[in-house]
């Protein structure tokens, strides 16, 4: 009787012991994570600091455009949204710049929105997937929006890039109707965008050049 | 062990209890579609780069990797599997509510870690319930009846879900899941405390170990056919994991204006077949053994993944899916099942459920990796043959090396609890 009574102790003392020992364990993954999490979003921080000071030109010469003619909204609003500032302009901004220092422009926030998640439609109205991504060449040239394309509840989704001047954004209205001059047929065939490859940009391509490719360098 | 077993009152579970099982399985299946690749689409939607996106999934996915043993052996410790599960269920409410209402990084990380840690404790934890409340002999029947009403909640919330997130918004799938934990926490408190025996839980009372933790690994360590099943498992999923995705891939790229209803199907179509099949499956399983079916399983597997490198249509490889349903349904009701009967009597049940829990994470993580790499370099067709073939080292090893476990020393013993079970 005291025999059982004594192996039913110790067997309730190992599962104490292993309880607190898995309890130990648990404790350790739920609180060393917000640690590793605040490194993450540390990581996080300075990449966007980093792709921040990468992004200053570009939005340098965004601001000229609307810098050059007059500083207002209104000027802005007259300028299609998807046109790339020629890299000419971004020269004579460096030197403006250095004038009358950082010069800051006020764009409505109708006018100017970021892209990232926006869904993207044919102009048949399909949905052809959301923004995931966007290319830039080192010119600074906006070259490609990468979208994620087709699937179901995010399974058998394909992520294909496309060329830039085949997007066609809303004149007026909220931003998030994005069309893509493809069709379905055009896009579901194309390779897949693989960060670190040669990218291939399915768009309009060869048959309409498009407006930014022969920017003078100098 | 097995004379104590023997000496015991048979379990007799009310049916309050077995209804409460068969609905905290539905509703949970349920609440767990909103935390599968939708969070891509919904992270995605709020403005986060791809690679936050993998950073988060990737750290979750190791999290749940590592936990598997932990929950497991958490579950076994435990002297109520309830107050565990809805512990597990109320974080899981929690995390979910993290998703919907903050997705910025570090709220979301220590969500998709919360979900993980809850995942790896729920799973063995469905194990638990249902042995502690019908014991060893009924147990084929219930495992089967598990698998139908966890596929019937996972394909009503892949369809209810996919709706919502297209009409209403993705972060609304998010509060759903929130709101369907009270379902879940409304069934689990129809099982009676009472019926649930701790003991028969863990696959009989623990050999009291002098001081040494980890002998009970060391114990499953030795258990022979454990480690031969788990290393099936783990070629299994090597194989499996991979399969629906790039199947969904190709049918995105085969199908012009009806790829996603196509897609949607080749995720239905396996949940009807389980859901079906499943409570069959369980039946045979006392029938006809455990060999035979897990047989059939990874058969299955192989011949799927051959057929979807030879087939073009999308319309058939939604067809090949109902292969997809067969060795799932196996999977679903066997698995548990099997790691059952080789810890019986040694009260490590759920600490066993989480070592092949892990097991199969790992083939499970391995898969796409090998599939992708395979698509880029000699595309889709050759990736299909490589996983087949996988699938058929997994067949040939349980053929050569899987013992039966279900009519074993131990058949006797499980004859007379049976009687006592239905009389």
């Amino acid at each position: 009787m005291f025999q059982l009574i004594d192996t039913k102790k110790t067997a309730i003392e190992g599962r104490m012991n292993c309880f607190v020992r898995t309890v130990a364990i648990i404790w350790t993954v739920l609180f060393a994570l917000p640690e590793t999490s605040a490194c993450a979003a540390g990581w996080r921080l300075s990449q966007a600091a980093a792709q921040a000071a990468q992004d200053t030109p570009h939005q340098d010469a965004q601001h000229q455009d609307t810098q050059v003619p007059a500083a207002t909204a209104t000027e802005q609003q007259a300028q299609p949204a998807q046109q790339t500032p020629p890299v000419s302009a971004r020269k004579d901004a460096s030197h403006e710049n250095t004038e009358d220092g950082t010069p800051a422009t006020v764009i409505d926030d109708r006018d100017a929105e970021g892209i990232l998640g926006k869904n993207v439609y044919s102009a048949a109205n399909e949905d052809m997937g959301r923004v995931v991504d966007v290319i830039v060449k080192r010119t600074g040239e906006v070259r490609a929006a990468v979208i994620d394309f087709g699937g179901f509840l995010g399974v058998g989704s394909r992520t294909i890039a496309v060329d830039w001047s085949a997007l066609r954004f809303p004149t007026s209205g909220p931003m998030d109707h994005i069309i893509l001059e493809l069709t379905r047929d055009q896009v579901r065939l194309a390779p897949e965008y693989k960060p670190g490859e040669p990218l291939v940009v399915l768009g309009l391509g060869d048959v309409q050049p498009h407006p930014e490719t022969p920017a003078p360098e100098h | 062990m097995q004379l104590v077993a023997l000496g015991r009152a048979p379990p007799s579970p009310s049916r309050n209890s077995l209804h409460g099982l068969d609905w905290f399985v539905f509703f949970l299946a349920d609440a767990q579609v909103g935390f599968g690749p939708l969070i891509a689409v919904y992270l995605t939607a709020e403005k986060w780069t791809q690679g936050d996106i993998g950073l988060v999934l990737t750290i979750g996915g190791l999290v749940a990797l590592i936990g598997q043993m932990p929950g497991g052996a958490l579950v076994d410790a435990a002297r109520s599997e309830r107050v565990v599960a809805a512990f597990a269920v109320i974080a899981l409410a929690a995390s979910a509510f993290m998703f919907a209402a903050w997705p910025v990084f570090a709220v979301v990380l220590a969500a998709k870690v919360l979900h993980s840690a809850a995942s790896c404790i729920l799973g063995p934890a469905i194990g638990a319930i249902s042995l502690g409340l019908v014991g060893h002999a009924a147990l084929g029947n219930r495992f089967g009846r598990n698998a139908r009403f966890a596929s019937l909640g996972a394909g009503f919330a892949a369809l209810g879900m996919g709706t919502i997130g297209y009409l209403v918004s993705n972060r609304a799938v998010f509060f759903v899941t929130v709101a369907l934990c009270v379902p879940t926490l409304l069934a689990l408190r129809m099982i009676r405390a009472g019926e649930v025996d701790a003991e028969r839980a863990h696959g009989g009372r623990a050999a009291p170990h002098k001081g040494h933790p980890e002998e009970p690994l060391w114990s499953l360590a030795h258990n022979r056919p454990l480690m031969i099943f788990a290393g099936g498992l783990m070629l299994f999923h090597l194989a499996n994991a991979a399969m629906l995705p790039l199947t969904a891939s190709v049918v995105t790229m085969r199908s012009s204006d009806s790829a996603a209803p196509l897609v949607a199907a080749c995720i239905l179509v396996p949940q009807v077949v389980v859901a079906a099949l499943a409570p069959w499956v369980g039946r045979q399983s006392v029938r006809l053994g455990r060999r035979p079916l897990l047989l059939l399983g990874f058969g299955a597997l192989s011949v799927r993944g051959a057929l979807l490198a030879l087939v073009s249509s999308p319309y058939t490889l939604v067809a090949v899916q109902v292969l997809d349903g067969i060795s799932a349904t196996v999977l679903a009701v066997l698995v548990p099942l099997i790691i059952a009967d080789v810890t019986r009597g040694t009260g490590h049940f759920n600490l066993a459920q989480g070592a092949v829990g892990s097991a199969v994470g790992i083939g499970a993580s391995l898969s796409p990796m090998i599939a992708g790499y395979t698509t880029d370099q000699y595309g889709s067709a050759v990736a299909f043959f490589g996983l087949a073939a996988l699938a058929t080292i997994g067949f040939v090893s349980v053929l050569l090396l899987m013992p039966e476990t279900g009519k074993g020393p131990s058949g006797p013993v499980t004859e007379v609890l049976r009687k006592g079970a239905t009389s």
